[in-house]
């Protein structure tokens, strides 16, 4: 069928005077109802795109429009988004990022997420900015963006299978000009840790975003575009464009994501003293070097990146039996020194089963690893032990299905498991998010990061071991100007996710990005500017999850942080007094012009909208 | 005393990819050493931090006789 177009909005954008229509939009935003199986075509809020420009930003303020607070996160008034950029689908490279959004059942928050590969440029080039799926399909199926054409078929056959033969099947039916994103078993059974995988191993990860997929019944979401993003200047433009993509993006400095990957960043982490080890009850592994990148990459059969990526972060590693894109630095820490396990095709083998069960490695990991400490410490039996990788692809599985009472409980995550069988402080988590694999002792700002992003424990959010350790640019133990540290890292990243270019473009810059933004949009944009969205784009979520009664309540970090002296390490004898963790709270709320509470000024929130 | 120097990350690039045994002087800061093989840390954008034996520590730490020096790069991304 093909969506009906409301052409009463198009009629009032022009009318109204204060709108601009920005190039490299395509001023459409297609939502689907899949309760009612109808879509509609409606233009993009243009004054929304210029104070948050696209992606991240744009859809967390379209959520704060759309949806009332207190709804229910797998009830079909949670909508789910997948949102471009203007940047998505020009010659810019690594922007081909797609936003993936809704309200989080694991922390009850927004939640955005990013997934590379290829959809997010199909979404584009099919004419949209924006999908917004609303409502629930009354039984299992998949929705086809074809261009115009929107389709719902049937998931019989699919549902209850592991997402890479579901894609696998999809794209030989469908043709390799689709990209498809699926869910996992884990999706379809709502688990707080289920993500969406596309291209087989890229992943809208965290926050449980594969259980709203679920909740809708959409097993797979197959997407074709055909089309194209209209930029001024082209010619000009592009070459511009090229231009920058060999002064900044193809520098020296970026180029180590392509010979290493994520997982080099082992090493670095191993010697900062940022490791965890056995669910963060210590930092750093003596036997670190048996999973490393020299003792993975000779096994490595290829290179891979998403559509416009000019830096192919992913690695096709092949270990006897197991075959996977990855293993990336979290997957490792987690199945490796943080479960207590050596064995790098092990750690390889968790991260396919993951993928194919729709499983975030982080979280599913971070709650594996408590339930082993759990188990060795006597607090409470879980039957799986330190080392016991293979037991975790096996439990894996069994979460995914919800098999029985133990491992439906760790599919709910580590806070809803530590809340029935006790480690509550141990439970590594913030809102009901696992943490990345950042040991915040030896980053102290990590802690706060991790307690103040916008939708719990997350590591993209504010990279604080950026400048405490990689770059050792300010003290990593002490709390004083740590409020502005995490700010501007999270400012920056804010920003660059609402462009929707990639985290691995590490050398870009407001100039570059405010450049980027002025070729394609005709619009002029200035460094000020990006500074000024990235900031807006914080409050806006804040202002979304003060709206569903989140403060500085929530803003939390586990007491093993603030109570147990890391042992090993360059960081040990490091633990974070609570009255710093207060501190450096005081310090970022201060920065942004909250209150002393966490919450966000009336009048603040009205400037933002 | 001898220690050895080795370079990671972009590092390896611009330096070189083999460890390097130096002979320098007792009280040789990370620093200094560096700097005695012609690497100026100071001056290059893409320098990041330097561990001993494993161990991140201050660029002005003073090396021992058989110690493993790394040089880093900043890490970018997540």
């Amino acid at each position: 069928m093909k969506y009906t177009i409301l052409r009463d909005k198009y009629e009032q954008q022009a009318a109204d005077p204060n709108q601009t229509i920005m190039s490299a939009y395509q001023n459409r935003v297609l939502r689907i109802n899949l309760t009612e199986k109808k879509a509609t075509v409606e233009p993009l809020r243009m004054d929304f795109a210029e104070k948050y420009v696209g992606s991240k930003g744009l859809v967390i303020r379209y959520m704060y429009e759309d949806m009332a607070p207190g709804i229910d996160p797998l009830g079909p008034e949670n909508n789910l988004y997948l949102t471009t950029g203007p940047m998505t689908g020009t010659p810019i490279p690594c922007s081909g990022k797609l936003s993936v959004a809704a309200k989080s059942p694991a922390t009850g928050t927004m939640n955005d997420c990013s997934i590379g590969g290829h959809a997010g440029i199909r979404i584009k080039f099919a004419g949209y900015d924006m999908v917004v799926f609303e409502g629930q399909l009354e039984e299992p199926g998949i929705v086809i963006i074809d261009d115009d054409e929107i389709k719902f078929e049937s998931a019989e056959g699919l549902w209850g299978r592991g997402s890479h033969e579901v894609e696998a099947e999809l794209i030989d039916r469908f043709g390799r000009e689709f990209s498809c994103m699926s869910i996992g078993p884990a999706g379809e059974n709502l688990s707080n840790m289920a993500c969406i995988n596309s291209d087989y191993y890229r992943q809208a990860g965290r926050g449980g975003i594969g259980a709203v997929m679920g909740s809708k019944k959409m097993k797979a979401i197959m997407i074709r575009g055909t089309g194209s993003v209209k930029i001024p200047n082209i010619k000009e433009g592009t070459d511009r464009i090229l231009e920058l993509l060999h002064q900044s993006c193809l520098d020296e400095e970026n180029q180590f994501i392509f010979d290493v990957g994520t997982f080099g960043f082992l090493e670095a982490c191993q010697d900062g003293g940022i490791m965890p080890y056995k669910n963060f009850s210590d930092t750093t592994d003596e036997n670190w070097t048996e999973y490393n990148d020299a003792a993975v990459l000779p096994y490595r059969q290829g290179k891979r990146g998403c559509g416009s990526c000019g830096l192919g972060c992913g690695n096709f590693i092949k270990m006897g039996d197991v075959v996977c894109e990855g293993p990336e630095y979290e997957t490792t820490a987690v199945a490796g020194p943080n479960a207590g396990n050596t064995d790098p095709k092990e750690i390889l083998r968790y991260n396919m089963v993951c993928d194919d069960m729709g499983l975030d490695t982080i979280s599913a990991g971070d709650t594996l690893v408590w339930a082993m400490e759990m188990t060795e410490t006597g607090q409470h039996d879980f039957g799986i032990h330190w080392g016991e990788t293979n037991k975790m692809c096996e439990y894996i599985e069994k979460m995914a299905r919800r098999e029985n009472e133990m491992f439906s409980d760790l599919a709910d995550g580590v806070k809803i498991a530590a809340e029935k069988h006790g480690g509550f402080d141990i439970a590594m988590q913030v809102k009901g998010l696992e943490y990345p694999q950042y040991e915040p002792r030896g980053s102290w700002g990590m802690a706060m990061s991790y307690a103040v992003s916008d939708r719990g424990a997350c590591h993209m959010r504010s990279y604080a071991p950026n400048e405490e350790v990689f770059a050792a640019s300010v003290p990593p133990y002490t709390a004083e100007g740590k409020g502005q540290v995490v700010y501007n890292l999270g400012e920056f990243n804010a920003i660059k996710f609402s462009c929707c270019i990639c985290d691995m473009w590490g050398t870009i810059d407001y100039a570059i990005m405010a450049e980027l933004l002025t070729i394609i949009t005709g619009k002029e944009w200035t460094e000020d500017d990006m500074a000024a969205v990235g900031r807006r784009v914080i409050n806006i979520a804040r202002a979304f999850n003060q709206r569903e009664g989140f403060n500085r309540q929530q803003d939390t970090v586990p007491k093993r942080v603030i109570r147990d002296a890391l042992k090993t390490g360059p960081a040990a004898g490091q633990v974070i007094p609570p009255e710093a963790f207060e501190s450096m709270l005081d310090q970022y709320y201060e920065v942004l012009g909250w209150n002393k509470d966490g919450t966000m000024p009336d009048e603040l929130i009205k400037s933002i909208l | 005393m001898k220690v050895t120097i080795a370079m990671r990350g972009t590092l390896k690039k611009r330096y070189g990819t083999e460890e390097r045994i130096v002979e320098v002087p007792e009280g040789t800061t990370c620093s200094q050493a560096l700097e005695a093989i012609g690497i100026k840390y100071q001056e290059d954008k893409g320098f990041g931090f330097v561990s001993v034996n494993s161990m991140r520590c201050d660029i002005e730490t003073e090396l021992h006789d058989g110690d493993y020096l790394k040089a880093f790069s900043k890490v970018y991304g997540g």
